[in-house]
């Protein structure tokens, strides 16, 4: 039986959900669009965009789309039409600051930014994980009416986060939005499975 | 399906039956060794929450929470134990021992808590799992009924804690999950006695029962595991308040040593509103600061972190509100730049730019290197169109 188990277990990462996808990622549901890095591969996924080079745990880009009624984890805070983006910045926060899998969390930036024509923010943060590995988070956010994009870029802060991080500017300027309708307010839960820190933000 | 039923009713029985009394736990070799390992997992996991960044660090503090235990404690009980209280940094109404007389507590608790009295009950009731061996004969009746119902055993992890247990694994000790209505009822009913013995105003009780029971509500929660899962909180109350009717009839006035307390607390009460105002529990955040101002009726930081409860929150006449907070603030400390910045946001999004650029102007001023300087000169810049 046991035998059988192990047999099964080593298959598992070979069904892993990752393909590779060169050039842009266009999403109706999420109505925005990327350009995907070379090399890099896209968790098979349609409710958000996950692209890593070398893995989820070393470095990966997350880019989202949320309706702001939508509630968070770990805060009670809500984003609200209309807010300014210090605010949804400091409800970002407040987010990831609660999540107790985030250690030795960390703002070393937070200022006003412009995301192609989007008035947002961006957040530069570090933390630490529990095995004790130091990450860097460098987070942008907007509201669009009802709506709250996200593009971060998450790494391991040694080495991997300085490798890639032109790579994220790139794929941060070729971000799209496509025209929003009213009856796509999906849900973007992130499958246990996969479950990443500070995916829920 | 009837017959599954009744398997696992006749299993529930079986474990509720095969509690062992601790004066009946046979000291053999097999007792030694599962208890060597149960010390051994909570130094492991101790370790764990020890260097997580959630321990609360005071050393003043510490040292009033130790005395607290050391009144406590049983004579008896001195040559073979001994107890140390750690302050975890979580909002969430909980403590939990392990059994080697380490007892966790969190700071949401210690903050909302009036007196030394009713931690006293808190401290008292964990203490009691740690000298009555409910970890090993928790573990031993696990060992006995495992084949058969380990799974219906395993408790489910409360609400709100999953995150902070999850730092110690699936294999984490009983001493964090909770333990089983009979174990929960004597350390209530031995932890009622040590506070009796003790000196402390048995009355006080119930009182934390009600803080965790408001609690309950406001969050809508499953009960903590401070209360176990079981028995349910209203039986627990009854329990505490048959034990007072028993014991505290004509009885003198306990200790409850309000003053040193809150004295002892404040800065935590503090820390921990900022806690549930990040959560966004406002409610609790609001309670802790107005508390924290009937210990320090002049601090500025109080008056200023109610402002942004109200601002955030932005309900009915919060805003209003907020404003005068801010205001407060500024009069009692007018070098504090945080409540500038504050009451400047509001007049921005009302449209007050006049308001607003005197108010983050001051800001700036007072604090040229504010972190949020570029969101403020951006404000400014606004307010000059």
């Amino acid at each position: 039986m046991i035998r059988y188990l192990l047999i099964l277990l080593l298959f598992i990462p070979a069904c892993a959900p990752w393909i590779g996808s060169r050039g842009t990622f266009e999403s109706p549901s999420h109505h925005f669009s990327v350009d995907i890095p070379q090399t890099w591969m896209r968790l098979k996924c349609d409710r958000y965009l996950l692209i890593s080079q070398d893995g989820p745990f070393l470095q990966y880009i997350l880019v989202q789309e949320r309706p702001i009624a939508r509630p968070f984890r770990h805060t009670k805070k809500k984003l609200t039409r209309g807010m300014l983006p210090q605010e949804a910045a400091q409800v970002i926060v407040d987010e990831i600051s609660c999540d107790q899998s985030v250690l030795d969390f960390q703002v070393k930036e937070n200022t006003p930014a412009r995301v192609n024509e989007y008035d947002g923010f961006k957040l530069l943060f570090i933390h630490k994980n529990r095995d004790g590995l130091t990450f860097k988070t460098v987070y942008y956010g907007f509201l669009i009416g009802d709506r709250f994009y996200s593009a971060r870029y998450n790494a391991a802060k040694r080495y991997y986060f300085d490798k890639d991080r032109a790579t994220f500017e790139e794929v941060l300027q070729s971000l799209r939005l496509e025209r929003p309708t009213l009856d796509a307010l999906w849900l973007a839960y992130l499958p246990p499975s996969i479950t990443l820190p500070l995916s829920n933000a | 399906m009837r017959y599954a039923a009744l398997m696992l009713i006749g299993c529930l029985v079986a474990v509720a039956c095969s509690t062992t009394n601790p004066g009946l736990l046979k000291e053999d070799s097999s007792v030694k060794d599962d208890e060597q390992r149960l010390w051994q997992r909570s130094i492991e996991e101790q370790q764990v929450l020890d260097t997580s960044g959630f321990v609360y660090r005071d050393a003043e503090l510490r040292e009033y929470l130790n005395g607290i235990v050391r009144r406590l404690q049983p004579t008896e009980t001195h040559d073979t134990r001994s107890f140390r209280i750690v302050v975890l940094k979580d909002l969430h109404l909980n403590a939990f021992a392990y059994p080697n007389g380490v007892i966790y507590v969190h700071a949401g608790i210690l903050a909302r808590v009036d007196n030394e009295a009713q931690l006293a009950t808190l401290l008292a009731h964990e203490m009691a799992h740690c000298t009555h061996r409910h970890a090993l004969r928790a573990f031993r009746n696990f060992k006995r009924t495992k084949d058969r119902i380990a799974i219906l055993q395993k408790p489910e992890p409360a609400l709100h804690h999953e995150d902070l247990m999850s730092l110690l694994g699936s294999t984490r000790t009983v001493a964090v999950t909770g333990y089983s209505q009979d174990l929960e009822t004597e350390a209530d009913l031995t932890g009622l006695e040590f506070v009796l013995n003790a000196g402390y105003d048995l009355k006080e009780a119930p009182r934390l029962f009600e803080h965790l029971k408001r609690e309950l509500v406001e969050e809508k929660a499953r009960e903590p595991f401070f209360f176990g899962t079981h028995p349910r909180l209203k039986k627990r109350i009854q329990n505490c308040e048959d034990f007072l009717r028993a014991h505290c009839q004509g009885q003198e006035e306990g200790v409850k040593n309000t003053e040193i307390f809150l004295r002892k607390v404040q800065r935590l009460v503090l820390e921990n509103a900022l806690l549930d105002l990040k959560a966004g529990r406002f409610p609790s955040a609001q309670r802790g600061l107005e508390k924290y101002l009937t210990i320090n009726p002049h601090d500025p930081k109080a008056y200023y972190l109610l402002g942004e409860v109200c601002r955030q929150r932005a309900k009915e006449n919060d805003i209003a509100r907020a404003k005068e907070y801010y205001k407060k603030a500024i009069l009692l400390d007018p070098l504090y730049p945080e409540p500038y910045k504050a009451v400047g946001l509001i007049y921005y999004k009302e449209g007050e730019k006049r308001l607003a650029r005197r108010s983050f102007e001051s800001c700036l001023a007072l604090s040229p290197h504010e972190p949020d300087r570029a969101y403020i000169r951006g404000y400014l810049e606004q307010c000059d169109d």
